[in-house]
């Protein structure tokens, strides 16, 4: 009940509103293709102790390309937040291109020991089959790896 | 025998050719949520009303898919809305399914990781629509 008393005042702790901003969008209007893969990472982030680990080491700057829509993303990875942009943007890191199936394969590698993605079972060796056959290309894979196999684990829903 | 688009007799057609489906059954395994497709009105294509496609998919199987208002459809876990010539396009193999969601042709309300767990499984199910024969309202 509300207490008239000029020394009364109610005292209610107002928390200051922290707005999740793990991933955000660069364009005003972010493609379908932004909006998936950002609305993936942020989901697995929120879910995953180690994927969130795995999201504020992560300083780098990957594009993925699909080849068969034509639309791309430039994912910029900031230690905790990331950037979306629509397109490739600026010098990246890591550019992968490849088929919308196979792109959608990457988030099926399973993670095995030490943290690496599972090349052996049937998601795997589909995915390893396209990089040998350059259905699947990852350009600044050489020097690149660890980056790209924490990429592979943010974006994982397979583990 | 054709069946009308989106009729109770379409319905019945897809959930048999769904629980035919053997790549279906194993890709869909642990798949336990419902997924409604909203059919968009195109009066101009002679679909006048927007319908939609509930399916109760359990584990590997189509438990029941049937057709009725769209808001049935907009209540359930996973819902993909489209205008009606999406989904002709989409049930003609015309469109792929998971480019069409990519290119925001196929907009797609649930939970990301789940659906993207089970590509292989909502591809098949396209599949599955191809394998009925439809007699489409913009084609009499």
């Amino acid at each position: 009940m509300h207490d008239p008393r000029p020394s009364r005042m109610a005292r209610r702790k107002v928390k200051a509103k922290t707005e999740s901003r793990t991933v955000v969008y660069s364009d005003r209007e972010p493609s379908a293709f932004a909006s998936m893969l950002g609305g993936l990472i942020q989901a697995n982030v929120e879910n995953s102790a180690a994927k969130k680990k795995d999201f504020e080491s992560l300083a780098a700057k990957v594009g993925i390309w699909v080849t068969d829509i034509d639309e791309g993303v430039t994912l910029d990875f900031h230690s905790g937040s990331l950037v979306v942009h629509n397109g490739l943007h600026g010098k990246r890191d890591i550019t992968i291109r490849a088929e919308a199936d196979t792109v959608m394969n990457l988030s099926n590698l399973k993670i095995g020991l030490f943290g690496m993605p599972v090349y052996y079972d049937e998601v795997g060796r589909g995915v390893a089959a396209k990089l040998l056959r350059g259905k699947l290309r990852i350009d600044g894979l050489l020097g690149n790896l660890a980056t790209l196999n924490t990429v592979t684990r943010i974006f994982s829903v397979a583990g | 025998m054709a069946v009308k688009a989106f009729s109770d007799e379409w319905a019945k057609q897809f959930k048999d050719e769904v629980n035919k489906s053997s790549v279906y059954k194993s890709a869909a395994k642990g798949w336990k949520w419902t997924v409604g497709l909203v059919v968009e009105a195109e009066p101009d294509k002679n679909f006048a009303e927007p319908k939609g496609v509930v399916m109760d998919l359990f584990d590997g199987e189509a438990r029941d898919i049937r057709v009725g208002p769209a808001a049935d459809a907009q209540k359930c876990d996973f819902v993909i809305t489209a205008p009606y010539s999406r989904w002709k396009q989409v049930a003609t193999g015309e469109l792929d399914a998971t480019k069409g969601m990519l290119q925001g042709k196929l907009k797609l309300k649930g939970d990301l990781p789940t659906i993207v767990r089970y590509t292989k499984a909502s591809q098949e199910m396209t599949e599955c629509t191809t394998r009925v024969p439809v007699e489409w309202p913009d084609e009499k």
